[in-house]
């Protein structure tokens, strides 16, 4: 585009444009900014609020200040400390999967092949059926009698087989998993896809020169540059899977017992079910809190170069 | 990002991405095939049930192939459960959304990555918007949309397709601004500083260089800003039950609420509500391979 010699004619800048000029760093961030705290500013207020008061609708109107007593009380439910646990290996399995399937998946795409624009529009349907829904047809998928999972494992595996895949251990977990990663792996493949293709073919071509085996061009060229898109899309994935509730909500409602409560599924039944609304939000406050830690950690490394950055 | 990355960025325009991954063509393809399997069956599933009469639906053994396909189910889905009313509340919700998500997104993200505007406490920021359990927030929405709105503004946001689209806004802000940071980021500041030089301003810097290099992100930013407003069930369950009924709540009331069998009924409205999403997927694609080219043109 700049290969033609003529010059651009120059203009005066006008007195208004170079006013949006001198101001355009924040003319660009300040509609996005004003938007998010016109709607957040009183939830999180008053959430704040609730969490430090006796807010219990079976209670009646008062709310008399309680202090820390709901993050203390919450704290001590062996159900929400068991919960916790589950969110961190649910989301952790859920996201190390979902990466690994991805990652491959979007290096098997890279190159065209006949095929690949039907492929990959197949494979972007899951990430446009609600979460909620995903989980009402896992469990229409593999209830007894007339869903499919056991006449499919039957096929597999000798003899009858009759699994409870919705109570029975570890089946409950791994259909959730599985229902998970059906959904979300596609995006792990689109973003990473998109990662990957942004990667100059300069750099390989310089590998190569170099003597670079494939394996050591993808340790060390490709991973490198897609470092910063894996960890974005591993920390939102990461964020949207600690708070893991549709799914369940659908398909197991926490059952057997509170077997399947997450985090999420847990301060939704104490908010909406007991009405606890206090203990609730006080536990969603702290679960907030650990979640920050996390994601901060994880994103370390892409918030790093702002400053450092000349 | 490394400095090589800033310094080859558009340099290259020949088609040989990926060769250094040829695993094997055959296992390659095994292994698209073997997840192309997984992903199908339970769309199969869904396809079949959507047609299957309520006979079939209950059989065991399971029905793979129905005797006698039906229609009722769809009909009865659009006409009898909301369906049409979903279908065109959810377009217009996540059209709006993305539309308002993916302009102020992408310019806020531009500005931190180009300005640095707000540092890392401002990214981060828009990062945490996405922490919060729903519970903790729902209730207190709830309220300003049905109460405190009309005390304080005038007006109702309660089960209005405006309230909505405010608040997916918000929601899907975090990914689209991390997505476009992530992208202006990676991409040469130069042309634009060339732009800058020959005379642009810089929002025609903006407009005419960093819009158009920066489209494949701009496009998937805005593919899941879609997705996200298009499946999102908890809040729109809350404040919109009736008038501004999205799909997602109309199908959770089909097979979690009441009678909660209907899964005929969810099926057809499920496959209906997946048009759209393959019209997307379609035209994300076209995008996607215009947007890299035009990277490459660039050069």
């Amino acid at each position: 585009m700049a290969s033609r010699a003529e010059p651009i004619p120059r203009r005066r800048p006008s007195a208004a444009s170079s006013w949006l000029d001198r101001h355009i760093k924040w003319l660009l961030i300040v509609p996005a900014v004003a938007v998010v705290v016109a709607l957040t500013i009183f939830p999180l207020g008053f959430s704040l609020w609730v969490a430090f008061v006796q807010f219990d609708f079976s209670l009646g109107p008062e709310h008399p200040w309680v202090g820390l007593d709901n993050f203390v009380e919450t704290w001590r439910d062996p159900i929400w400390r068991a919960s916790l646990w589950r969110t961190v290996w649910f989301s952790v399995t859920m996201v190390a999967i979902e990466l690994c399937l991805g990652l491959l998946l979007a290096l098997a795409m890279l190159r065209p092949f006949r095929g690949r624009r039907v492929v990959l529009t197949m494979l972007v349907i899951p990430l446009f059926i609600s979460p909620v829904v995903v989980g009402g047809f896992f469990d229409l998928f593999v209830r007894r009698p007339y869903g499919v999972a056991n006449q499919l494992a039957s096929w597999v595996w000798p003899g009858d087989v009759a699994i409870n895949f919705t109570n029975d251990k570890p089946w409950l977990y791994i259909v959730l998993i599985l229902a998970d990663v059906w959904q979300w792996t596609p995006f792990m493949v689109v973003i990473l896809l998109a990662g990957l293709s942004a990667i100059p073919d300069t750099l390989y071509e310089a590998a190569d020169l170099d003597g670079a085996k494939p394996w050591q061009a993808f340790r060390f060229v490709t991973l490198p540059l897609l470092l910063p898109i894996i960890l974005i899309a591993v920390t939102f994935r990461l964020i949207d899977a600690a708070k893991l509730f549709d799914i369940i909500f659908s398909l197991t409602r926490g059952g057997p017992g509170t077997d399947t409560y997450t985090t999420s599924y847990y301060l939704y039944q104490v908010g909406f079910e007991f009405f606890h609304l206090g203990h609730g939000t006080a536990g969603a406050w702290m679960f907030m809190i650990m979640l920050a830690f996390v994601s901060f950690w994880l994103v370390r490394r892409l918030l790093k170069p702002v400053e450092e950055g000349t | 990002m490394t400095g090589a990355a800033v310094d080859h960025g558009h340099a290259s325009s020949r088609t040989v991405r990926g060769r250094r991954f040829r695993v094997g063509g055959v296992v390659r393809f095994v292994f698209i095939g073997l997840y192309l399997g997984f992903l199908i069956l339970p769309l199969y599933w869904m396809a079949v049930t959507s047609i299957k009469s309520q006979d079939d639906q209950l059989s065991d053994p399971p029905v793979w192939f129905p005797r006698d396909p039906t229609s009722i189910n769809y009909a009865d889905a659009l006409n009898r459960f909301n369906g049409w009313k979903g279908l065109e509340n959810s377009l217009v919700i996540a059209f709006a959304t993305t539309i308002i998500a993916v302009a102020i997104g992408t310019a806020a993200a531009y500005s931190m990555a180009r300005y640095r505007t707000g540092g890392k406490h401002l990214a981060f920021w828009f990062l945490s918007q996405r922490m919060m359990p729903p519970i903790a927030i729902v209730i207190p929405i709830f309220l300003l949309y049905s109460r405190y709105s009309e005390d304080w503004f005038g007006f109702t946001l309660i089960d209005t397709r405006i309230g909505l689209i405010l608040l997916y806004t918000v929601f899907a802000l975090p990914f689209t601004v991390w997505m476009m940071y992530a992208y202006f980021r990676q991409m040469p500041a130069e042309l634009e500083e060339a732009a800058l030089v020959d005379g642009c301003s810089r929002l025609q810097a903006l407009a005419k260089i960093a819009w158009p290099l920066a489209a494949p992100g701009i496009v998937s930013a805005a593919a899941f800003a879609f997705i996200f407003s298009w499946t999102e069930f908890l809040f729109a369950q809350v404040l919109a039950r009736d008038e501004a009924i999205t799909v997602p709540v109309a199908l959770a009331g089909m097979i979690t609420f009441f009678q909660g069998n209907l899964y005929g009924q969810a099926s057809a409205l499920t496959m209906v509500s997946l048009i759209p999403a393959i019209l997307l997927g379609i035209l994300v694609q076209r995008h996607l391979v215009r947007g890299l080219t035009l990277g490459a043109v660039q050069g």
